[in-house]
């Protein structure tokens, strides 16, 4: 009687968990619209916001209460070219309910006086901070008190634009598109999750685990396929993943994103060879962890454990303030981040940042298959 | 050919009970599940494992088919040793155990041919073997629905056709009848004569169960297991002569159970 090779046993794994996987309509529609699509979603979101911003920023409009008490301060704000109105009586009413979008000027009584007596008079500017939309004005209060205090609006606006281009254009950018790295590895795990399982515990809660393992085919050719194939699907979701935001870049409302984003190809490829090492290690790490459990629920609670940390990770990044170690590039996932935060500067990828990660992953993936084979080895009955 | 001999298995549960939210885990418990098992399955025959629950029989498969390492003792599936060869072993066997899921997104015929590729055979053939035991099973109007929704019958069947995919001539099957009605145990029982005659393939055939009738009806040789040991073998009828009895269902109980009969008696004499 002939027998399966090595080879041609994973390979026949493989492909039927891969056909398995794919019968499974409902859990990829749920993983291609939470993960792949939510992605371009939000940042089509966060541009629709930006340019509204930017559309108010463009009619230069001021609300104030209290004209009549300062007129010269009217005078000023008209030759910064701003379109002065007046604000309506139950304008703190209004903020609260963010009604009322911009924040308001109020100028007291006596103001003139004080102007002309050399005291800093006061002028309140009042939003309401938990209506976010007021809020993004109130820088402005600190420009009206220097300028009240006497100083030239002309030192002032050069002020302004030299800390603005301390940044480059991508470098600013990324404070908008740096949620991206975060989608694309979010999405890649749920990917790869389902199929983990059902390949691990899913087939032991079945039944179905024992008479597979009692054919001729060498454990180590079963996971191998069985891996091989949870890990293509995570790197089917990292490719539409990447790709995904392509499209989105055009649905862009704001200019100013549009400009900011520089999201092409070559962006997509390098996002993709970050992530599919990390696809193949995540498919091996929720393997080997689901292989212990006897049924799929008891899976899921199990790799939660794994979810969390992928998903918390990347936040690492938000607190050190120190910018990027060394170290990061030895931890899965927020290796992958950092590697793809880098990718969206548009800065360059260097051998080591390019081979750490890529090492780490490999490990991994074959420590994590050495685990599910011992596994099955050891305990192979329910 | 099937060969059993001597065969010996002991598990070490964990520990249950004892005072709990402690940090020391109360002290493993051992279970002698195999003790002395023996048993030969010839060709052409159809040999009946019976035992009540809990004897040591599934464990007992569960080693033949290389699932477990045995303590002792030696397995041979057509002269070749288990332990040394188990792939070898497999390729000779078919196994029908008691856990026999399906892939409930695959059809049976996606179902069975997997099984033949493994066993290392071309699609082609394996999907030909696939229709010629539909037929055999009388399950070809099944063959290619998704096994999602099958009843406990049609699984079965299914299981079975999996397990017979690479025509091998040794096959293995545990409690095969379990929740399956009158006329689904009455067909598979005619499969098995069928397989056991010369046209058939002349199968050994090695059949575990804890159900009297079924062995009467079906098995040319019996070996009956209680508390992990072979307790007697022969025809049904030998054992009826050994016994002494002429219902098989009492001599059945005096072979598997005169260890608990014996203390059964002592304890109601001390008591008196």
């Amino acid at each position: 009687m002939t027998r399966a090779s090595f080879t041609g046993a994973a390979l026949t794994v493989y492909l039927k968990e891969l056909r398995d996987a794919l019968r499974d309509r409902r859990t990829l529609l749920v993983v291609l619209f939470s993960s792949v699509l939510l992605g371009p979603l939000v940042l089509v979101a966060i541009s629709g916001f930006i340019a509204n911003l930017e559309a108010r920023a463009e009619r230069r409009e001021v609300l104030v209460i209290g004209l009549e008490h300062g007129p010269s301060l009217r005078n000023f704000l008209e030759r910064q070219t701003q379109t002065v109105k007046a604000a309506p009586a139950d304008y703190e009413a209004q903020l609260r309910a963010s009604k009322l979008q911009d924040p308001v000027i109020v100028i007291p009584p006596g103001f003139e006086d004080a102007l002309r007596n050399g005291d800093a008079p006061v002028v309140e500017v009042v939003s309401d901070s938990t209506n976010r939309q007021a809020e993004s004005g109130s820088h402005e209060r600190a420009t009206l008190n220097i300028v009240w205090r006497g100083l030239s609006t002309d030192l002032l606006e050069p002020l302004r634009v030299e800390e603005r281009d301390l940044a480059s254009v991508q470098t600013r950018s990324t404070q908008i598109t740096g949620m991206l790295p975060f989608f694309v590895i979010v999405a890649v795990l749920y990917g790869a999750l389902n199929a983990g399982l059902d390949t691990t515990a899913g087939e032991r809660e079945r039944g179905s685990l024992e008479p597979l393992l009692m054919t001729p085919p060498q454990r180590q050719a079963i996971v191998l396929g069985k891996w091989g194939a949870v890990a293509s699907l995570g790197m089917l979701i990292a490719l539409l993943g990447c790709f995904s935001f392509l499209p989105a870049q055009w649905l862009l409302r704001s200019d100013t994103l549009q400009a900011m984003f520089q999201y092409g190809v070559r962006e997509a490829l390098l996002f993709l060879a970050v992530l599919l090492p990390f696809a193949a290690a995540i498919s091996a790490v929720l393997m080997a962890v689901a292989i212990r459990c006897r049924s799929f629920k008891e899976a899921q609670a199990n790799t939660a454990v794994v979810v969390l940390a992928v998903t918390m990770l990347p936040i690492v990044t938000l607190f050190n303030q120190s910018g990027e170690s060394p170290w990061q590039l030895w931890v899965p996932a927020l290796a992958q981040h950092t590697l793809m935060t880098r990718v969206l500067r548009g800065e360059a990828l260097g051998p080591e940042q390019v081979l750490v990660p890529l090492a780490v992953c490999a490990a991994i993936t074959a420590l994590g298959i050495w685990f599910v084979s011992r596994a099955l080895t050891r305990a192979a009955i329910r | 050919m099937i060969e059993i001999r001597q065969l010996a298995k002991t598990f070490i549960a964990p520990g249950t009970g004892g005072p709990r939210f402690t940090l020391k885990r109360p002290a493993p418990r051992i279970v002698q599940a195999v003790k002395q098992v023996d048993l030969v399955a010839e060709d052409g025959r159809v040999t009946g494992l019976l035992g009540p629950n809990g004897a040591g029989k599934t464990t007992t498969l569960r080693m033949l088919a290389g699932l477990l390492q045995p303590d002792a003792g030696r397995l041979h599936v057509d002269g070749i040793d288990v332990a040394t060869r188990p792939r070898d072993a497999l390729a000779r066997m078919g196994l029908l155990s008691d856990a026999r899921g399906l892939y409930p997104r695959l059809t049976a015929r996606e179902n069975i041919v997997y099984y033949g590729r493994l066993q290392g055979m071309p699609r082609d053939a394996a999907d030909a073997r696939a229709s010629e035991l539909a037929r055999l099973l009388d399950m070809t109007p099944l063959l290619d629905r998704r096994t999602d929704g099958f009843s406990q019958g049609e699984r079965m069947k299914t299981a079975l056709a999996r397990a017979l995919i690479h025509d091998p001539p040794n096959i293995v099957l545990d409690e095969p009848t379990n929740g399956l009605d009158v006329l689904a145990t009455r067909a598979l029982r005619d499969t098995l004569r069928f397989l056991r005659t010369a046209e058939g393939g002349r199968k050994c055939i090695v059949f575990s169960t804890h159900i009297m009738q079924e062995v009467e009806r079906l098995c040319d040789t019996v070996v009956i297991v209680a508390h992990g040991r072979t307790v007697a073998s022969g025809t049904v009828d030998e054992l009826l002569a050994q016994t002494g009895q002429r219902d098989f269902e009492e001599a059945f109980v005096q072979l598997a159970f005169a260890e608990d009969l014996a203390r059964h008696e002592t304890t109601h004499e001390d008591a008196a």
